[in-house]
């Protein structure tokens, strides 16, 4: 009966979903300034038309042009409008993609769980959720900031994006609801729906979360995307397509499947922190085993979807290029080009920290000998490939220092400086690091099918030859054939990488089916690896706020770009020096609202002894939850 | 020892056969053909 009662309630959100989604693409409301007739009238007052004009002057009268704000336009605060907008909007992204990716991957380890019949599972997807409803919240907090900030500031820029995107803001605004909704029953929900019809239930429940997530996700996009390349708009910004010519720009797939991805990897690290510190704190051996336990299953949950990033950010810097080569010069071959070096610094970082963690934990089981003599030289590779990534290839240098190096580029290292190096560097850091994963999955078992020489070989065999075919395409096409030619060989590495690792998942789940497990003692890891766990985070955000400057900075002087030029004292782009300053300071600002929802999640499972049930201890002593 | 060179060799050229493959399959596919020695064809 309870199982039916949570279904029936279940249909019914899913009709909302099904009836919000369908008014959203229906063909009859696809007009934007339609919409804007219904639902923003106020704002877009100039597009009503006349029930008795004709359709040509209906025409007339509907192409409004983006406005062209003055600078007087712009509301004078004291402080850098910019600046509010930029540290507001960057920490609701970090929380954003923090409440959106972990609902992915709390479905799936409690899918894993009702497989696997192992509650432990179940009780670990429940405390990650538990971080991430004290991050909704948050999130709201500075949604809601955002969107003042920029009525507030940018006004005339705001009532333009209302006027293009009309009623799907109000979408937006419906679907914000319902994930609010569902995240609150889905949580709360959690453990009155554990077992038997009702687990699918919840289960059926988290899917319906992410659904409703994603779609957010990408209707937010479409703003940001619109801004950058425009579409369904003529080339002085009126509307003359329907909302989801609107939508569709060139850019938005590349940055829903950036995103999609990113988040998922921002959100395992943020976790994996939270796993970290509890598993310092814990005074429990059980405790520790869990909180370590955790923090793998974090750790592996960021890193493999990390690996797939550097793709889908090739691609969206590929379709950049493709819609503006100005756009892809500015953020590749002009000043934003010293952004990608310290792009470098931090996915090193976090391929390094994430490689050292897997190392250390390989010290929870006897059978990781085996495989142990591997890591110095995956460590080795590691730092070369990290290296030749940091090279820049022009240096910033005085006339003295051009005259000693005898030119802008180092006669040695300048080969190093330039894509065809780096993606070599990137695709054999990526391999490697699967590589560690690899070892340190085989680390607790002992194959016992028949064919294990000739898997083994194969899986070798991938490894070399892919390596070699990564080496030789980047060099002889990188250097020694046309430009044509070098671009097109770095689709051959990305699909030489992704053989690698996909060849590797399927063949050690055939090899080590019916495996002899070796026995693993979680908890038995050192502190150190737990400290790699921090930086993963960190290095995280401040890649997150590099990269979302980089994306934000290529429109130059435009709000919206070709379309709707940006007249604001800050219609620049700013120094890397101040732009840094700015990453630091949001990057700083998130790192504690972080520390302050782990506290929060540590507070809600602790008990204070009452008074009258200790006589010797301490009153205010309390009881910690390691549930 | 000489069915475990066998192995060896089998997987190496299986493996070498399938990347020589993909890397004229991938450059054909965005127009830039390569000849059978792998360079440039255009």
């Amino acid at each position: 009966m309870k199982a039916r009662r949570y279904s029936s309630w279940l249909m019914w959100l899913v009709l909302l979903v099904i009836a919000v989604l369908s008014f959203f693409w229906s063909g009859t409301l696809t007009t934007a300034n339609t919409f804007n007739s219904g639902f923003f009238g106020a704002v877009a007052a100039s597009t009503e038309i006349p029930a008795d004009m004709s359709t040509a002057e209906n025409t007339e009268l509907t192409l409004t042009p983006a406005p062209k704000p003055t600078r007087a336009d712009y509301p004078d605060v004291g402080v850098s409008s910019r600046s509010i907008v930029w540290v507001v909007a960057q920490l609701h992204l970090f929380f954003g993609a923090l409440v959106l990716a972990v609902p992915l991957f709390v479905l799936v380890i409690e899918l894993l769980g009702v497989y696997t019949k192992d509650s432990r599972y179940d009780d670990m997807a429940h405390e990650f959720m538990k971080i991430s409803i004290t991050a909704y919240s948050i999130t709201a907090l500075f949604g809601g900031t955002l969107a003042l900030a920029l009525f507030l500031l940018y006004p005339d820029l705001m009532a333009y994006l209302m006027r293009v995107f009309g009623a799907q803001m109000m979408v937006y605004a419906i679907l914000f609801f319902l994930e609010s909704i569902v995240l609150y029953i889905y949580y709360y929900g959690w453990n009155a729906m554990r077992y038997g019809n009702a687990k699918w239930v919840h289960l059926s429940l988290g899917l319906l979360l992410n659904a409703v997530g994603a779609t957010l996700m990408v209707t937010a996009n479409s703003w940001a995307t619109f801004m950058m390349a425009p579409s369904g708009v003529n080339e002085v910004g009126a509307v003359i397509g329907d909302i989801w010519e609107v939508m569709k720009g060139p850019l938005w797939n590349p940055i829903n499947l950036h995103r999609f991805i990113a988040n998922i990897a921002f959100g395992g690290a943020v976790v994996g922190a939270y796993a970290a510190y509890k598993c310092l704190a814990a005074r429990t051996a059980e405790a520790r085993a869990h909180y370590d336990w955790m923090g793998y299953t974090s750790n592996f949950i960021a890193i493999l979807a990390f690996l797939p990033l550097p793709f889908a950010g090739y691609w969206l810097m590929a379709e950049i290029y493709a819609y503006s080569q100005q756009m892809g010069i500015t953020a590749m071959g002009g000043i934003l080009a010293w952004l990608f070096i310290i792009q470098a610094v931090l996915i090193g970082t976090i391929l390094l920290a994430g490689n050292y963690y897997l190392w250390s934990g390989m010290s929870r089981t006897e059978g990781s000998k085996r495989y142990q003599r591997f890591i110095k030289y995956i460590a080795v590779v590691l730092v070369i490939c990290f290296l030749i990534w940091v090279t820049p290839h022009t240096l910033i240098l005085t006339s003295g220092e051009i005259a000693a190096l005898g030119g802008s580029n180092h006669p040695l290292l300048g080969a190093l400086g330039i894509m065809p190096a780096k993606n070599i560097a990137v695709n054999l850091m990526l391999i490697f690091t699967f590589m560690s994963f690899q070892i340190y999955r085989r680390s607790d078992k002992v194959a016992t099918v028949s064919w294990e020489t000739a898997g083994n070989a194969l899986m070798v065999a991938i490894y070399i030859v892919a390596i070699v075919n990564i080496i030789f395409v980047g060099v002889y096409y990188g250097y020694f054939t046309n430009t044509v030619y070098k671009v097109g060989s770095s689709v051959i590495q990305v699909v030489s990488t992704l053989t690698v690792i996909i060849s590797g998942v399927v063949l050690d789940a055939f090899l080590y089916r019916k495996a002899k497990t070796l026995p693993s003692h979680w908890g038995q890891v050192s502190n150190r690896a737990q400290y790699a766990l921090f930086a993963l985070p960190i290095a995280f955000t401040w890649l997150m706020a590099l990269m979302g400057y980089v994306r934000s900075s290529v429109r130059t002087h435009w709000h919206v770009y070709t379309v709707m030029k940006d007249t604001s004292p800050d219609n620049f782009i700013p120094t890397i020096g101040y732009a840094g300053n700015m990453m630091t300071i949001v990057t700083v600002l998130f790192v504690l609202f972080v520390l302050f929802i782990f506290w929060i999640a540590n507070l809600s499972g602790t008990k204070q002894v009452p008074p009258y049930a200790t006589h010797k201890a301490p009153a205010a002593e309390r009881v910690e939850s390691t549930a | 020892m000489i069915k475990n060179l066998q192995i060896w060799l089998t997987a190496f050229a299986v493996v070498s056969l399938y990347f020589y493959g993909l890397d004229h399959f991938i450059m054909s596919m965005q127009g830039l053909p390569l000849n059978m020695d792998l360079t440039p064809a255009q």
